[in-house]
């Protein structure tokens, strides 16, 4: 979800490779509904253990993580508190939609109709508690940090990206910009080869790195505080936007006439609540966080907590952090330092 | 102008130093003798070097600037034995360099030196100081070389340890101060280097010398000796290995 700027920003493409040593500030939730809705079976029906309970997220979570960490990355997951109560009407929304397309994925079953199913199944992720509390838990046991935002942990991570505490902030939501984050990288976790859905065709997906500044700089914007008022006109999780204006349009406007309430007045529509929204985006609730420590992955735990909770296979699971294992040692001179130039005494 | 005749295992003592960091170098003549600072394409090591005129048989020199291949010195060197003398003479007119070995006789362009302008020295104030014999540090190094690419030094008041760790094995040369030929030192310091650097440095170093250490911690460590019978004097940085900030 998020504002849909696509039109107005372009991506330089990354490798994984290029993020070694960077610390990432992921936006849990956002990473998390990916899994859910891209890992499942063939028609659909999300991973689940013997129990029912779903766990396409501890496969996402294990797997992606390790390869991250494999890369050198220091991925921070930062999870989502009380939602904004603007936000409360998407959040509707969006849960109306789960549910129609729920009962969708129902009737494409019993039609036999698996590719319907399946994409039908897609839009029907929903997050629930326990989803997020064994999302935490997995990532406490692989030794990654795990960040409780006050209020959306977007806003949070982009934060702790514009305060250093992080290199980049990591969403699929433009709206990290808007919240402030120097730098985004987006398709972290669904990076590689992926089957598109509603067809039967694979894409290769890179990892996308944009920069506020050159958002900025690149569709003459003066500031954040103008982008945000683009995203606004053109409509975010908290308001529809103005019927009619998409991204290019919205430019102009904000070019031509400075700000929100100028380009409203030009073209005579009003937004209501349009301040509380710039609010959200501008001055949200965050909470300073500093000292985090990237811990050795519990491997008895994570093998307990997988294999005999949630019944994955202990040889998968063994075999994912084998990978970390022969990282480390291969990392044995990193741990030994890195090589600096006598420049730095000059 | 330059003139001089220098014993060969002499000239190859000097060029040994100086090759283990770069191919060519501007050595600063003067009627003194010369010096040379270099820095290596990395910026990771640096050399400086003076030698005085007493270095060499003859020598005659104006204050003036040569760039010098040290490849082809030592294609000479290769041409002479221990105890020949080795004749330089700079032709000001073609710009080359003329060595004489015997009856051979050995033309080569000097380098341009515009671009090579000398680097800058670190100004450092290192804490500890350890003076050991060259052969006591190739010990050091042997034994760490079948174990790992690094090797941390480490002084205290009462030794200096050469350390280094790999995968599974780790190997230690400690000498106690008693075995040191002096050792000033406060409190531990200790820094990390890269041990082919080190290694090549110390190879350079003509045996049996003694070498002092300046060591901190997290710092280049600075290390000095004599060459061509005292009469020149060698002082090499190399920047440390830090945990990635």
């Amino acid at each position: 979800m998020g504002v849909n700027l696509s039109a107005i920003i372009t991506a330089e493409n990354l490798l994984l490779e290029d993020l070694e040593n960077k610390v990432i500030a992921i936006d849990a939730y956002n990473a998390i509904y990916q899994f859910l809705s891209i890992i499942r079976g063939p028609d659909g029906t999300p991973l689940k253990d013997a129990t029912g309970r779903v766990t396409s997220h501890l496969t996402g979570l294990l797997y992606r993580n390790v390869n991250l960490l494999e890369a050198g990355i220091k991925p921070i997951y930062v999870f989502d508190g009380v939602p904004h109560e603007l936000k409360s009407q998407t959040l509707a929304e969006r849960s109306e939609r789960r549910v129609k397309a729920h009962q969708e994925w129902k009737e494409a079953i019993s039609e036999g109709d698996i590719e319907r199913a399946r994409c039908k199944a897609t839009q029907s992720s929903r997050m629930t508690n326990e989803i997020a509390e064994s999302s935490r838990i997995l990532l406490t046991y692989l030794g990654i940090p795990v960040v409780q935002a006050p209020e959306e942990g977007e806003a949070q991570a982009a934060y702790m990206a514009s305060n250093g505490e992080a290199w980049a902030a990591s969403s699929q939501d433009f709206d990290s910009l808007l919240f402030g984050a120097p730098r985004l990288v987006r398709n972290l976790n669904i990076s590689g080869r992926r089957k598109l859905p509603g067809s039967r065709g694979y894409k290769d997906i890179n990892i996308e790195f944009i920069e506020l500044s050159k958002v900025l700089e690149e569709n003459e914007l003066q500031s954040r505080e103008q982008l945000v008022d683009l995203a606004i006109l053109v409509g975010t999780d908290y308001n529809p936007g103005i019927r009619g204006i998409g991204p290019k349009r919205g430019l102009k406007l904000i070019q031509k006439h400075g700000d929100l309430q100028s380009a409203l007045d030009a073209i005579s529509e009003d937004i209501p609540q349009a301040e509380c929204i710039q609010k959200i985006f501008l001055d949200s609730e965050k909470i300073e966080v500093s000292g985090l420590e990237w811990n050795e992955p519990d491997r008895d735990k994570i093998i307990d907590y997988l294999s005999r909770d949630h019944g994955f296979s202990k040889n998968r699971v063994t075999s994912a952090l084998d990978r970390l294992k022969s990282k480390k040692r291969d990392n044995k001179s990193e741990q030994s330092g890195s090589q600096v130039s006598l420049d730095r005494w000059v | 102008m330059f003139h001089a005749k220098i014993k060969s295992e002499v000239l190859k003592g000097i060029v040994d130093v100086v090759s283990t960091l770069v191919d060519e170098a501007k050595f600063n003549m003067n009627a003194d003798g010369f010096d040379l600072k270099a820095v290596d394409p990395a910026h990771v090591a640096m050399i400086e070097m003076n030698v005085e005129k007493g270095a060499f048989e003859e020598f005659t020199a104006d204050e003036t600037e040569l760039g010098i291949d040290l490849d082809k010195i030592k294609e000479v060197l290769r041409l002479a034995r221990s105890g020949d003398i080795i004749e330089m003479k700079q032709d000001e007119e073609k710009n080359r360099l003329v060595l004489n070995v015997g009856n051979i006789t050995r033309r080569m362009n000097l380098v341009d030196i515009t671009g090579m302008s000398d680097p800058r020295v670190p100004n450092l104030s290192l804490p500890a100081m350890v003076e050991v014999t060259s052969d006591e540090l190739q010990k050091g190094i042997r034994a760490a070389e079948s174990v790992s690419d690094h090797i941390a030094l480490t002084a205290t008041p009462e030794d200096f340890e050469m350390y280094s760790e790999g995968d599974t094995d780790s190997a230690t040369l400690r000498l106690p101060k008693e075995l040191l030929l002096s050792l000033e030192c406060e409190e531990q310091v200790k820094s990390l280097f890269p041990l082919d650097y080190f290694s090549n440095m110390v190879r350079s170093i003509p045996a049996g010398s003694a070498v002092s250490i300046n060591l901190g911690s997290d710092y280049p460590v600075k290390l000095e000796f004599e060459i061509a019978d005292k009469k020149g004097s060698v002082r090499y940085l190399l920047a440390p290995r830090i945990e990635s900030d």
